[in-house]
């Protein structure tokens, strides 16, 4: 089954078009990658797929119900069931990672007592290997920390989707690479849902199943990923190509 | 001879130097303009070794653009240059606004910028209803804002701005008595220090100082705040958790002030009148306990609740102005600076305006 299911998407800000005319599914339990060039519209797409932004024409379908834009229920509903990993982290500076774990938690179930909240706190660092750093402020930790931090954020209320923009950027070979074993740890044991935003060619390789790839203002490709190694496209080709000597260098 | 100046070997022919970077093409287009009027000349480019892009932009200039040129000589690595150059995509026109006469671009400049105030302005009022509803929502529902944060904005703003407002108010009321002390002696009237002293201080000069001491203490540091919080991606961060950012970072700051205010006024009354009354003690003689007794034969409560009133609405159009900038904010570094300096602008002028609303219904 589709999570997400998008039909003549197209995306911008304001009366800018990014990306037009999108038609595309994102399935249940696996990792679909967006890549694409900087400035291809990675981000923007994102950000309408989290309810950040809102569509300039087409819609999408989650779980098989229409998000509708103009109903705040409706963003409410989508909200509760996404979770989202942004670039930098995005953990709020003046709580601690534990707090800012919490924070969905306390936020949305204020009723529940602190125990099970510092038990869900506790479980989520773990999974992540960040519970020893649970004292800490987000400026006491490494960019690596901080997006393993967030990642316990975004997963804590068990979200059916996660959003991971660009995880492996600013982080090192290392760091990167745990990051992904991370994303497929997540989706082999949770069989959780990930859409994952990167251009970075060694992630891709470990992680996608499913990948969309964005040019020149629209969707150029969508399949799995064994269907993009094979692709007769010179653009993949050039992508592919360009990024490995990148990689490489 | 300049390296710039071509050797001419026929009259047809313009042999063109070594080196050809952008000084030396600025300083013979001109001249090849001027030397090409009417008579077919064949430029050589044959010798040049030094070159840059404006030596290729001046050879695709002179095969569109110069017809009398009858023949160009191009050889070796310009050659090779010129042939990746012309591969390149062609340059788009460059887009700029239309002519238009000058009172049609007056206008419409005025008319932009007036439609971008007006729009502002209407997210601002919007912004200022929602922050009500969710005022209201929280003290209805007590959901929806981080526990103790309350507290920490009412240290922040109290606790912190407390030393710097008693201190500008004493200074505020030293000056005031010293300047009116003087006209009123010259008609014996000097106890009349004591009612204007009063009458000022609790109406009008501690709302309008406490006032603008937050809008640059504390508006400048929420617009700090949010619009840095805005540009990390936190304030998304905090949607896509389900929460609602105007709600969770702005009533915490809004009931804060609220708290925080009659405390700072009180203290500011004191200063401020304590102020007037070291002067009137030290400059004229006169005794505290007069000051204190002809002040109270004049002023009351209802100047205090006034005055206590005036700065409860300063304070909240601070943080709901200084937070309007914070959230408002585009996605650059840059841009927190200057919603910064506006959010400080804004506050001033939404606390002279609403002074100047209140001297209305008071008066």
């Amino acid at each position: 089954m589709d999570i997400i299911s998008a039909r003549g998407l197209t995306v911008g800000y304001g009366k800018t078009e990014v990306l037009r005319d999108m038609s595309f599914a994102v399935p249940e339990g696996r990792i679909t990658v967006v890549l694409g060039v900087s400035g291809s519209g990675k981000s923007t797409l994102l950000k309408t797929l989290a309810g950040l932004l809102p569509p300039l024409g087409g819609g999408f379908d989650f779980s098989g119900s229409p998000v509708d834009y103009a109903s705040e229920a409706s963003l409410r509903l989508l909200y509760r069931k996404i979770g989202v990993l942004y670039q930098g982290g995005a953990l709020l500076n003046g709580l601690t990672l534990f707090e800012n774990v919490a924070l969905p938690i306390r936020m949305h179930f204020p009723e529940m007592p602190a125990d099970m909240v510092r038990d869900m706190v506790h479980a989520g660092l773990a999974q992540v290997e960040m519970a020893d750093a649970a004292a800490k402020y987000p400026a006491e930790l490494s960019g690596g920390m901080r997006k393993r931090g967030a990642l316990a954020r975004a997963l804590v209320l068990d979200p059916d989707l996660v959003f991971c923009d660009e995880p492996s950027s600013g982080l090192d070979p290392i760091t990167s690479s745990l990051l992904d074993d991370l994303l497929l740890r997540l989706k082999e044991t949770f069989k959780m849902t990930l859409v994952v935003v990167t251009h970075e060619l060694r992630s891709i390789e470990r992680v996608a199943d499913r990948v969309i790839v964005l040019n020149d203002g629209g969707l150029h490709f969508n399949g799995d990923f064994a269907d993009l190694a094979a692709a007769d496209d010179e653009f993949i080709r050039t992508f592919f190509l360009k990024r490995d000597s990148h990689d490489d260098a | 001879m300049s390296e710039t100046q071509t050797a001419t070997t026929t009259p047809e022919t313009i042999l063109l130097p070594k080196r050809l970077r952008a000084p030396e093409v600025a300083a013979l287009i001109e001249d090849l303009r001027r030397r090409s009027e009417g008579v077919p000349l064949t430029v050589d480019f044959r010798e040049v070794e030094e070159f840059d892009s404006s030596t290729l932009a001046l050879l695709g200039y002179l095969r569109k653009h110069v017809p009398d040129v009858s023949a160009i000589h191009v050889g070796g690595a310009l050659a090779r240059a010129e042939e990746s150059f012309v591969r390149l995509p062609p340059a788009g026109p460059v887009e700029t606004p239309a002519p238009a006469g000058r009172p049609g671009r007056f206008f419409r400049s005025y008319a932009d910028r007036f439609l971008v105030r007006a729009r502002s302005l209407g997210r601002f009022l919007a912004m200022l209803v929602d922050e009500v509803y969710h005022l209201g929502g929280y003290l209805r529902e007590r959901r929806g804002v981080y526990p103790g944060e309350t507290w920490n904005q009412m240290f922040f703003m109290g606790y912190k701005s407390f030393p710097i407002v008693c201190l500008l108010l004493f200074l505020v009321g030293v000056t005031i008595s010293i300047t009116s002390a003087d006209q009123l002696q010259l008609f014996g009237a000097d106890i009349y220090i004591a009612d204007i002293i009063g009458y000022a201080m609790l109406r009008e000069l501690v709302p309008l100082m406490t006032g603008v001491i937050l809008a640059g203490k504390v508006g400048a540091a929420i617009t700090a705040e949010l619009a840095s919080m805005s540009v990390l991606e936190e304030v998304d961060a905090l949607r896509t958790m389900g929460l609602v950012p105007e709600k969770f970072l702005m009533v915490p700051r809004l009931l804060a002030i609220t708290l925080v205010v009659p405390l700072l006024v009180a203290m500011a009354d004191v200063a401020g009148i304590f102020g007037g009354m070291v002067v009137a003690r030290v400059k004229f003689g006169i005794l505290p306990s007069a000051f204190l007794e002809e002040m109270v034969s004049t002023v009351d409560w209802v100047d205090f609740a006034w005055g206590l009133a005036k700065t409860v609405v300063f304070g909240w159009a601070v943080v709901v102005g200084s937070g309007f900038k914070g959230l408002t904010v585009g996605r650059s570094a840059e841009e927190v600076g200057r919603a910064t300096t506006e959010s400080v602008v804004l506050s001033v002028t939404l606390i002279i305006v609403i002074d100047c609303i209140f001297a209305f219904v008071i008066y």
